[in-house]
């Protein structure tokens, strides 16, 4: 349970979190942590979205949900790295890569705590439309609420840089722009994670269309404009 | 005040913090009792009490803490990153939630009858349809497929007109048997057939081919060109033939 303690300061005593970060305090068993605890979170979480089409789909969106996150966070961490080097930031690549990961705990968390309220609508309601576009609001808040933690702890770490610190901001706001479509795109490339009810189990579906056009489809089928075929 | 100084302060404050909350750590957690060794700490002139064995230590605690015992006040050296001691309430809520749901998960695919439907999956999908033109469905244990059109469900009567209307097997919603009773049902949905070398056309119902014997009867009918779809005359020769339309005009002509 150390795992969870870690989780736990994260949540409630942050700034120290951020601080230590900043220092370089035991910044590996801090990243196992939220590792192994973010991991766990999301595949339970993929497990919830995957149950609606079968058990397959369940295994395969509880496996695939934590490589979504991680695969974004692997791809983006170095621009976040280089371009806050640019700019006289003095942080290592492994506290930049710490600082995304409370982000993605952050988001994990939140998943985990919102997954009760998902399996209620699983089991009440079987309107593929509306179960996407619930998880869609239900990622966007807890993505939201992870990025906000990023760009606390952003602050807190860069703290010590005198030189550009407000083109660091920019930057860091920039960057959770980047990582937003690369996690989106990351998101359309690995679906499906809930699964057509009409269509049989696949791994991973076609590539085409995008997300965004998907996500408006959607709203349009709920609110009863436009049939998705 | 400028950037600079803000920092420092900042940074100043942030060890200010750091300190009180280490004290007040320190402070909640309950006082060891006293190692024996610090009898000798007893006031001066009391009575003389026989000396207690020190614990067996382990030979890495006398290497690393040798004169423990003789130091109490000694202040223990900080540890940068100090832990809850245990998981505490969020974390141990944290854990139980993930086994929970997990058990739940675990629950909710378990199959409950023969035809593998679990909980996730046992909600009716006619449940939450949203009904527009164009809303394709078909019932669990039937063949037909109807379409949604102009507030009535019509039967879509063949392969072809599935197919000429652009529909896929992906619209199809499968709902629970007798859901269409509760419905109006509209005329069927037929698909007009023809090929390029002849100038007959014909509807195609039942896997029949149904001669429309002028344009009279095609319009009377209701048909419009759009409900035309060009197949191989190979194709349409190897239709049976139905009843005309109008019905009694003869044998239908060949294309």
């Amino acid at each position: 349970m150390n795992h969870m303690a870690i989780i736990e300061t994260i949540l409630r005593n942050r700034r120290r979190f951020f601080i230590e970060i900043r220092d370089g305090v035991e910044l590996a068993p801090k990243m196992r942590a939220m590792l192994v605890s973010s991991i766990i979170f999301f595949a339970l979480y993929g497990a919830v979205m995957g149950s609606t089409h079968s058990l397959w789909q369940a295994l395969s969106s509880a496996a695939k949900l934590p490589v979504l996150f991680l695969a974004t966070l692997v791809v983006c961490s170095p621009t976040l790295y280089f371009f806050n080097l640019i700019f006289g930031s003095n942080q290592s690549l492994m506290q930049n890569f710490a600082l995304i990961l409370t982000a993605i705990v952050v988001t994990a968390v939140l998943l985990l705590s919102f997954a009760p309220i998902v399996l209620f609508f699983l089991l009440t309601t079987s309107h593929y439309q509306f179960f996407k576009l619930l998880n869609v609001g239900v990622f966007a808040i807890a993505g939201i609420v992870g990025v906000l933690f990023l760009t606390q702890g952003m602050g807190v770490v860069s703290a010590g840089g005198k030189e550009g610190a407000s083109a660091r901001r920019t930057v860091v706001r920039l960057w959770i722009l980047i990582y937003a479509f690369v996690g989106s795109q990351m998101a359309w490339t690995l679906r499906p994670f809930i699964g057509a009810p009409s269509m049989e189990f696949e791994l991973f579906r076609q590539l085409g269309g995008n997300f965004y056009a998907n996500i408006l489809v959607s709203i349009g089928e709920i609110l009863g404009f436009v049939t998705v075929r | 005040m400028n950037k600079q100084q803000l920092s420092r302060i900042d940074r100043i404050m942030d060890l200010l913090v750091e300190e009180i909350e280490e004290r007040m750590q320190v402070r909640r957690q309950p006082v060891p009792p006293p190692p024996p060794t610090a009898l000798a700490l007893e006031p001066e002139g009391g009575p003389q009490q026989p000396v207690a064995p020190p614990p067996e230590l382990q030979p890495e605690e006398e290497l690393e803490e040798p004169g423990s015992g003789l130091e109490p006040e000694a202040a223990p050296e900080v540890e940068p990153w100090r832990e809850f001691p245990g998981p505490s309430h969020a974390a141990r809520l944290m854990g139980r939630m993930a086994l929970g749901l997990l058990v739940a998960i675990v629950l909710i695919n378990i199959p409950i009858n023969r035809h593998g439907t679990t909980l996730a999956t046992a909600m009716p999908s006619s449940a939450a349809l949203v009904f527009v033109d164009g809303l394709v469905v078909k019932e669990e244990n039937a063949e037909e497929i109807y379409v949604y059109q102009d507030g009535r469900f019509r039967w879509i009567s063949s392969l072809d007109a599935f197919e000429h209307f652009g529909f896929t097997w992906g619209d199809v919603r499968v709902v629970e048997d007798g859901f269409l009773e509760r419905y109006e049902i509209g005329p069927p949905i037929h698909v007009l057939l023809k090929c390029q070398s002849s100038p007959h056309i014909y509807r195609l119902e039942g896997g029949e081919k149904r001669w429309i014997r002028d344009i009279a009867a095609f319009e009377a009918e209701g048909h419009v060109w759009e409900d035309v779809r060009f197949v191989s005359c190979s194709y349409l020769r190897s239709l049976p033939d139905g009843e005309t339309i109008p019905p009694g005009v003869g044998p239908p002509p060949q294309p």
